[in-house]
């Protein structure tokens, strides 16, 4: 049986059906699912391995990025959400997803209900969608950049992915070596220590401002015509959670 | 009582602040402020006292302490030169107090009445003057149509507002100068319709309502009605069929395969694995000219709807934006009264198209602009949207007797009343003041959440039929839905965002983001349901009847009781006059080319072509919108090594994991039908097809379709005349290539009228779409040249002596007499070979040439490979016409990179083609102007020329 992936949906999520695709691809047996519906308790968390929340723009990021979705699954999802992380099941939250995450406490430090790092405003001061380069961390505990090569490239598409923390929980980060992805060489939006995703401890949640799922085949990247690129460099993310939770 | 919670980032983090600091800097050149900061003002109007409350919820909800601070009922900022707090007026469309409103009922704080949200602008620097910061918040940061500077605390934030009442009109006995007295500035209708209206009520022995009157006017608007489109037209003397006709019969001739066109919102084409893909092109021109953010955000929402309208329901997979603007840089004595600087236009209509289509998770990832002082008084905003749907889903069913209206989505305000007159009406240095109301604020997140639950309904088989609410709200909507029925209507069930509607208001009110769905009765509660479970508000607002009548109560009372037949078939049909008279041209042109062996004059001229407004670089406004959400792009608007290389059209792949594609490409070129209109008519049809077949698109019948956007100065017997010619055109061209229109709009209304007597015609535009399927998108080419050592083959016709309307000849200041010609009994033949040697996998690259020429075309696919080329301009054609043809723009040209050792005769056979030089490692372009002479240039230099004017608007 392959892992169920709840897809989480709300008003405004908008990478939900790409992502749903990406698990697809790589094994997985995702689900579309609205938050309506785990408010209302006609779907649970508990039947699912794998937590997505995709990118897009949840009530339209409204006083701040992520944070309306954040506040809702803090206030009527938490014991849920508690039980879903200490059953070691696996979140990963990607652009608007990561931004809520952020914003739930859930990264980087498994806090639930305490913000301790923020995404905020890109330097440009706007909207930027673009190919840009990372490195793997390859120190990190993160279950889903686990045996990836060791520079990436995805697309970015936001407005509000600058990474900031203070420069105490900076250190911790490192020290913890939570930084999952880093942008390098081109930082494109200011984040601190050009941070692109971190996880939690456990590496099991996992948090990214570009795209993983626009590159879960060769022919999204824009140059496949000149340069063909195989395993596109999305998708093992997605291999790696299914991976994982085929143990669950 | 309300609490003012102020909330600021930590100065590092106030982008917003820089962000438009920068703009002061550029698009003002104001240079004495120091910083700009930017504040978000939130007020909570509670019932009673709530202190506590309030505080509470500002630390939960509004404030995030790890990089802001905040004040309760007290200034934030207080050091700076001055503040100034700019907010919505009361009843414009705020989503983000929308937002608010939910987090306050799910935290039950159910003592807050209502929300507000602004934002309040800190201005530092000694230097600056109390006039300088006027103006900036004149210019930049206040459009009196929707927003305003606060003077002083709001003692309210509710808007209310007496029941409205329904108001009789007495027509009957009404002068003709009375009854146009009542048409102007609100009606917008014709004498003759007019009088029309008047007698039919005289002969039902009544006057009519206001609600009547409105909706007759909306219905009989050219915006929905098409009236010049579908006049009988008398040319130079001879009577012609009207031009909807002739557009309509070509089309039929070449209609073999596809699935709906002209009669929905949008025309459908075939698919793969029985899906249906639909596309529709509209212009947004009006409402963008007043409030260009929210004008080109609403654009977009109405051409998402259409697609959500057709059919029982499509999903949006793409968003296109094709701008026609005044000079960014215009001086600003030359903006007309009454008319917004262009440059501030431009920046605003960018922001209003990414907003929209980014937060709808819809790719806009096909456009142009383009710039000219013809619009100065009035852009051309036209946007595009498309979408896919299963072929079981193309056709609406009929709407039987007993089945309910249900809208969905927004609720109705004051906002976009009149929108579909006020775009059929000149504009005027009043504009902006008499038709406020039309100016609309668009709320992305609400239509994504009504088109998912609209989409839900759909594969549940729920749906008789659709409709979007566009121009004319609820009247056309439902009037039309209803056209062979007739339909009961209780006005007073449709959910507002204040009191204080009159019920006509309620009828023609164009809120964005309503859509109308026709139920049988008992799907009725399994729709509710649907949209309750994705927040989507759902009325039964009427019910289908026999009666043939369109019957609207309000409160119990009958408002309006129309027959459907006056209302749909009782406009008088117009007989309209065309003259056709060549348009007075400058003769005398006086071109200086650069001498064989001036290779300074040369490169100076190359870099000037390069940075010319209307072919510069478009990537910094390509980089602010979403063109890869939905997984499916496969060749992105701008692509090659360094990401700055600009491909010909777009591919999607639709369904994941499927090889099928569908291409979607433009042609526009508004100059040359200032020369010609037959001509630029042609040139617009054969670029949007060679943008089309350049990256892999199939133009053979059954698999491509053309859409078609006229925007016309005005229906004048001399601009008919023009439009009589580019409408024959398009019908030659449809039956030379064989391929169908599909969908169209026109907008005949784009003349200013200044009070001292201006009067600004916009260029006559035609914009033309085509979109259309492939099988497998990995047969798709982009314009990137691969390797050094290839060859560069010219495929074409290249003429090198009509230049009127080119880049070369605006460079010298002239404007040219003959454009460039196209050949129609050729061009078919070339574009096939070239999609075989596509599909074949027999090129490497390949670009079309457009403005600028073949120099343009070859510096875009250097840019792209980072590799150089050495090309023999004398290859292009001989004595001094060597020389110019290197900037000849004639369409359905092609330069094509080819693997060297390839036998070209094979290849090319008899079309007309030339070797024209080769690529190289070496990162320059050299250009042999004869054996011993001719110029270099590296690309470093030409992609800064190129690169340079965008980024100053839009750093």
């Amino acid at each position: 049986m392959n892992p169920r992936v709840c897809i989480l949906q709300t008003d405004g999520t908008n990478c939900d059906r790409e992502t749903a695709y990406a698990f697809m691809r790589a094994g997985g047996n995702p689900r579309l699912v609205h938050i309506n519906q785990l408010r209302a308790r006609s779907v649970r968390l508990a039947d699912f391995q794998i937590l997505a929340i995709p990118g897009g723009f949840s009530y339209g990021d409204d006083v701040a990025s992520g944070k309306i979705l954040a506040l809702e699954l803090t206030t009527f999802l938490s014991d849920e959400l508690r039980a879903f992380v200490e059953a070691g099941k696996l979140v990963i939250g990607i652009c608007n997803g990561f931004q809520v995450l952020v914003r739930t406490g859930l990264l980087p430090f498994r806090e639930l209900g305490k913000m301790s790092a923020t995404l905020t405003h890109n330097v440009s001061g706007r909207f930027q969608c673009e190919w840009v380069r990372m490195v793997v961390e390859q120190g990190s505990p993160c279950v889903f950049t686990r045996g990836m090569e060791s520079e990436i490239s995805l697309q970015i598409a936001h407005g509000e992915g600058r990474f900031f923390a203070s420069p105490e929980t900076l250190v911790q980060i490192e020290e913890r070596k939570l930084v999952a992805l880093r942008y390098a060489p081109h930082n494109p939006n200011g984040s601190e220590n050009a941070i692109a995703g971190v996880c939690d401890p456990s590496g099991r949640i996992f948090g990214l401002m570009p795209h993983p799922e626009r590159f879960v085949d060769p022919l999204q990247h824009p140059n496949w015509r000149s340069r063909w690129m195989e395993p596109p460099h999305g998708l093992k993310i997605f291999q790696n959670a299914v991976a994982a939770a085929r143990n669950l | 009582m309300i609490y003012t919670i102020r909330v600021a980032s930590i100065p590092a983090h106030d982008s917003a602040g820089r962000a438009l600091h920068r703009t002061i800097e550029n698009a003002l050149g104001i240079l004495m402020l120091t910083a700009v900061r930017v504040v978000t003002v939130y007020r909570l109007e509670m019932e009673g006292l709530g202190s506590e409350q309030a505080e509470q919820f500002a630390l939960r909800v509004l404030v995030e302490s790890i990089d802001q601070t905040w004040s309760l009922n007290a200034p934030l900022l207080m050091e700076g030169q001055r503040t100034v707090e700019v907010a919505y007026k009361p009843g414009v469309m705020n989503p983000a107090a929308a937002s608010l409103m939910k987090v306050a009922s799910d935290f039950r704080l159910t003592n807050l009445k209502a929300v507000d949200v602004s934002t309040e602008y800190t201005f530092y620097g000694q230097q600056v003057s109390r006039a300088q910061i006027d103006e900036i918040v004149a210019r930049l940061l206040v459009n009196p149509t929707v927003s305003q500077v606060v003077k002083n605390e709001p003692t309210t934030l509710l808007i209310e507002g007496v029941r409205g009442s329904v108001t009789t009109i007495p027509l009957g006995g009404m002068s003709d100068e009375a009854l146009m007295a009542l048409s102007r500035d609100k009606l917008f209708l014709s004498l003759e319709e007019m009088q029309a209206v008047q007698s039919a009520f005289t002969d039902l022995n009544r006057d009519p309502t206001d609600v009547e009157l409105e909706t007759l006017a909306q219905t009989w608007s050219e915006h929905c009605s098409h009236k010049t489109f579908n006049a009988e037209l008398i040319v130079d003397g001879c009577p012609k069929p009207s031009l909807m006709e002739r557009l309509k019969g070509a089309s039929r001739r070449h209609a073999s395969g596809v699935l709906s066109m002209f009669h929905d919102n949008a025309g459908v084409i075939p698919f793969y694995d029985g899906q249906a893909i639909c596309g529709k092109v509209e212009t947004h021109n009006s409402p963008s000219a007043t409030a260009p953010y929210g004008g080109a955000a609403t654009g977009s929402g109405g051409v998402f709807r259409d697609i959500m309208g057709t059919g029982l329901g499509a999903r949006v997979v793409l968003s296109t934006d094709m701008f026609c603007l005044g000079p960014w840089d215009l001086k600003s004595e030359l903006v007309p009264p009454g008319c917004l600087h262009p440059g501030h236009i431009l920046r605003e209509v960018v922001r209003g198209v990414g907003d929209y289509g980014n937060r709808m998770g819809v790719p806009t990832a096909n456009g142009s602009f383009h710039f000219h002082e013809g619009f100065r008084a009035k852009p051309s905003v036209i946007v595009g949207a498309y979408g896919i749907m299963p072929e079981t889903c193309v056709e609406k069913g009929e709407p039987r007797v007993g089945d309910k209206i249900i809208v969905l989505g927004g609720k109705t305000g004051r906002d976009g009343i009149h929108g579909a007159t006020f775009s059929s009406a000149a504009m005027t240095d009043r504009t902006a003041s008499v038709n406020a109301n039309a100016v609309q604020i668009g709320h992305a997140i609400e239509e994504k959440r009504t088109m998912e639950a609209l989409l839900a309904c759909r594969d549940a088989g729920l749906i008789r039929a659709v409709t979007d609410c566009g121009a004319g709200g609820f009247s056309s909507a439902i009037g039309e839905m209803g056209a062979k029925t007739g339909v009961r209507v209780w006005l007073d069930r449709a959910p507002l965002k204040y009191s204080g509607l009159h019920p006509w208001e309620i009828w023609v009110s164009e809120s964005q983001e309503r859509m109308v769905l026709a139920v049988a009765p008992e799907h009725v509660t399994a729709v509710l349901e649907i949209c309750v479970s994705l927040n989507v508000e759902a009325t039964v607002l009427g019910v289908f009847t026999d009666l043939h009548r369109l019957v609207v109560l309000y409160d119990g009372v009958v408002v309006c009781d129309l027959e459907m037949e006056f209302l749909h078939h009782g406009m008088p049909k117009r007989t309209l006059t065309a003259k056709w008279q060549p348009f007075s041209l400058a003769q005398s042109i006086v071109i200086n080319v650069p001498r064989d062996n001036d290779n300074d004059s040369w490169c100076a001229l190359y870099k000037r072509v390069m940075a010319h407004p209307n072919v510069c670089s478009r990537e910094p406004i390509v980089r602010r919108y979403d063109h890869g959400v939905q997984g499916t792009n496969v060749l992105p608007p701008y692509g090659g090594c360094k990401g700055d290389a600009p491909n010909d059209a777009v591919v999607l792949r639709l369904l994941p994991g499927k090889p099928y594609g569908m291409v979607v490409s433009h042609g526009i070129n508004p100059v040359l039908n200032q020369i010609d209109p037959y001509a630029g008519t042609l040139w617009a049809i054969t670029e949007a097809l060679a943008n089309f077949v350049a990256v892999g698109g199939n133009p053979v019948k059954g698999e491509a379709a053309f859409i078609d956007n006229f925007i016309w100065p005005a229906p004048t017997e001399h601009w008919l005349g023009a439009l009589d010619r580019a409408v024959d055109a398009c019908v030659a061209a449809a039956d030379a290539f064989g391929l169908p229109f599909v969908s169209g709009k026109d907008s005949l209304s784009s003349t200013y009228r200044g009070k001292d007597g201006t009067v600004i015609d916009i260029p006559p535009v035609l914009c033309i779409s085509v979109f259309g399927r492939i099988p497998d998108v990995a047969k798709t080419m982009s314009t990137d040249f691969k390797y050094p050592s290839s060859k560069i083959i010219l495929l074409g016709k290249l003429d090198g002596y009509d230049f009127g309307g080119s880049v070369f000849y605006d460079l010298h200041g002239q404007l040219g007499t003959s454009v460039p010609q196209v050949d129609l009994k050729l061009l078919p033949r070339i574009f096939r070979r070239l999609h075989e040697l596509i599909v074949a996998g027999e090129i490497l690259a390949c670009h079309d040439v457009s403005e600028g020429g073949v120099a343009v075309t070859l510096a875009e696919m250097c840019f792209g490979g980072n590799i150089g080329a050495d090309i023999d301009l004398t290859r292009l054609g001989h004595g001094p016409i060597a020389r110019t043809v290197f900037f000849s723009e004639n369409p359905g040209c092609f330069l094509v990179e080819v693997p060297p050792g390839v036998d070209l005769e094979k290849l090319l056979g008899d079309l007309p083609w030339f070797m024209i030089g080769q690529t190289m490692v070496e990162q320059v372009i050299i250009g042999r102007t004869g054996p011993y002479s001719g110029f270099k240039i590296t690309l470093e230099d030409l992609r800064a020329a190129w690169k340079n004017p965008m980024r100053e608007v839009f750093p």
